[in-house]
């Protein structure tokens, strides 16, 4: 059992008349024990030159992968751009993927993801300019 | 304009054979510019069990935007969890103590954040830092 626990800040000063500052951690278990999550693809990291909607992470390419679990997956965006975006979604890039939301440059996200048949992660970049994407899943 | 960070750390000494350890922050701007967000919702309610209940409305406002959203489920019963979905798709589970943070696109009206506690009403919490958002007159 491997102990692993993601911490998030979310701070600003003024945003608001009082200061806003959030702050959570969270120890990564698998469903419904407090037995750590053992298993990781590692991370990874792949340039995006184009903008064809694709896969960036598959069901069936995470080997060991358990469905409808408490797997959570971690994206980056490491450009600079901050009028250029990763359009992250779930669902299969032959059809039409849920959307979740635009990584610009320097952006992140941390979520839990089911990744049931069919729900594997796409990306879609806003521009075709050579991008590094980090990914990692961690997962039963 | 309202600078607004999200960091986040990801550490284990014992999930790889050499320690993970892994830190990133984000300054939250609107969608394509170096201008920080500058609207903010944030709330703790009781998710109660049997139905997905919307959290955060995507609306015309905040459309194709740069939002983001943090939700955490603070039920301490390692078993219980709520379903998250965006739109109609259960996109995972958040268990007992466990948070996300996602950006949200809300390119159409149906791209609602909801959620749906299992076998027990939970607790969560919420924040949704924007750009926009209409309001609904009274």
């Amino acid at each position: 059992m491997a102990t692993t626990t993601a911490t998030i800040t979310l701070a600003s000063a003024d945003i608001a008349d009082n200061a806003l500052s959030i702050s959570n951690t969270m120890t990564m278990t698998t469903a419904g024990t407090t037995t750590g999550l053992a298993e990781t693809t590692g991370l990874a990291r792949i340039k995006m030159e184009s903008t064809t909607l694709t896969d960036l992470i598959t069901v069936a390419n995470v080997s060991g992968f358990t469905a409808a679990k408490s797997a959570k997956v971690y994206i980056k965006n490491t450009g600079t751009a901050t009028d250029k975006y990763a359009i992250i979604g779930i669902g299969d890039s032959s059809g039409t993927p849920t959307t979740i939301g635009r990584l610009y440059g320097g952006d992140w996200m941390l979520f839990p993801w089911d990744g049931n048949s069919g729900e594997d992660v796409t990306i879609d970049m806003s521009d075709a300019t050579a991008t590094i994407i980090e990914y990692m899943v961690f997962f039963e | 304009m309202a600078t607004t960070t999200a960091t986040i750390t990801l550490s284990s000494a014992d999930l790889l054979s050499d320690n993970l350890s892994l830190s990133a922050t984000q300054t939250l701007h609107k969608a394509g510019t170096t201008t920080g967000l500058d609207g903010i919702q944030y709330e703790r309610l009781e998710v109660p069990a049997g139905d997905v209940y919307d959290i955060v409305d995507a609306t015309t406002a905040g459309a194709n935007k740069a939002n983001k959203v943090y939700i955490a489920n603070k039920h301490t019963d390692e078993t219980k969890y709520i379903d998250v979905y965006v739109a109609a798709l259960n996109i995972g589970r958040l268990y007992a103590g466990d948070w996300m943070f996602i950006p949200l696109e809300a390119a159409a009206a149906t791209q609602d954040i909801g959620v749906e506690a299992i076998s027990a009403a939970q607790v969560v919490e919420f924040a949704l830092v924007h750009e926009g958002k209409t309001l609904v007159a009274s």
